[in-house]
């Protein structure tokens, strides 16, 4: 069942993004919001374990969460608030990493 | 396709003001919200005595209005309301607390809620953290 894990929390605060990472299914797909959007931030270590991860189009970001912190990013895709919709609908289950 | 949505965090977290987005593009994209269920620190979303700043969103204020507008089904977690002092007249009397702080929109219930509209909606989705 293809899930796509939301994580809302800096990825320099706890092992969320790590965990989530190691436990992701090939099917399955990350949507950072929030301070979580800091993992895209280039040179430190959360970036590089986002590009090990190899996600490719199954890396998502909230695109306000973007804007407000000024990150650049061509690891992501950035999304609105219908696309976050649309993502929780195309895939089986939403599971928050809260 | 019908949503149920869960708020784990107080008005004054980002991810208060997430899940109301969110419901908001739900409703807006023609889907249904079969139930919010507001549970742990969510319940500060619903008490009608937060005072916020004039330069600040009032997410709580703007959720009462998101839910009376769209005439809502909102359940409050009644084990995490109690222990955080957010009670409606009913709760305010058993315990001879001096204030009532959940009117309507809001309505006190029990977990069970949250486990029933996971059951009705095709997506519960969670909100939580900064």
């Amino acid at each position: 069942m293809a899930t796509l894990h939301v994580i809302a929390h800096s990825p320099f605060g706890d092992e969320r993004l790590r965990s989530c990472l190691r436990l992701l299914g090939a099917d399955d797909a990350v949507l950072l919001c929030g301070d979580a959007v800091y993992a895209l931030r280039p040179g430190a270590a959360p970036h590089q374990q986002l590009q090990q991860a190899n996600l490719a189009d199954r890396l998502f970001a909230l695109d306000e969460d973007l804007q407000a912190r000024a990150i650049e990013n061509p690891l992501a895709t950035a999304v609105d608030y219908p696309g976050f919709v649309a993502l929780s609908l195309h895939y089986d289950k939403v599971n928050s990493w809260l | 396709m019908k949503f149920a949505i869960a708020v784990f965090s107080p008005a004054h977290a980002p991810s208060s003001r997430r899940a109301l987005r969110y419901a908001e593009a739900v409703l807006a994209g023609g889907h249904e919200i079969a139930r919010l269920f507001f549970y742990q620190d969510g319940v500060h979303s619903a008490s009608a005595n937060l005072v916020v700043p004039q330069d600040e969103l009032d997410v709580a204020g703007q959720w009462r209005a998101f839910i009376q507008a769209n005439q809502l089904d909102a359940v409050v977690c009644i084990a995490a309301a109690l222990r955080r002092g957010v009670l409606d007249e009913a709760e305010a009397n058993r315990y001879q607390r001096p204030a009532v702080n959940l009117p309507a929109p809001w309505e006190l219930s029990g977990l069970g809620q949250l486990h029933e509209a996971a059951q009705l909606a095709d997506r519960l989705v969670c909100f939580g953290g900064d």
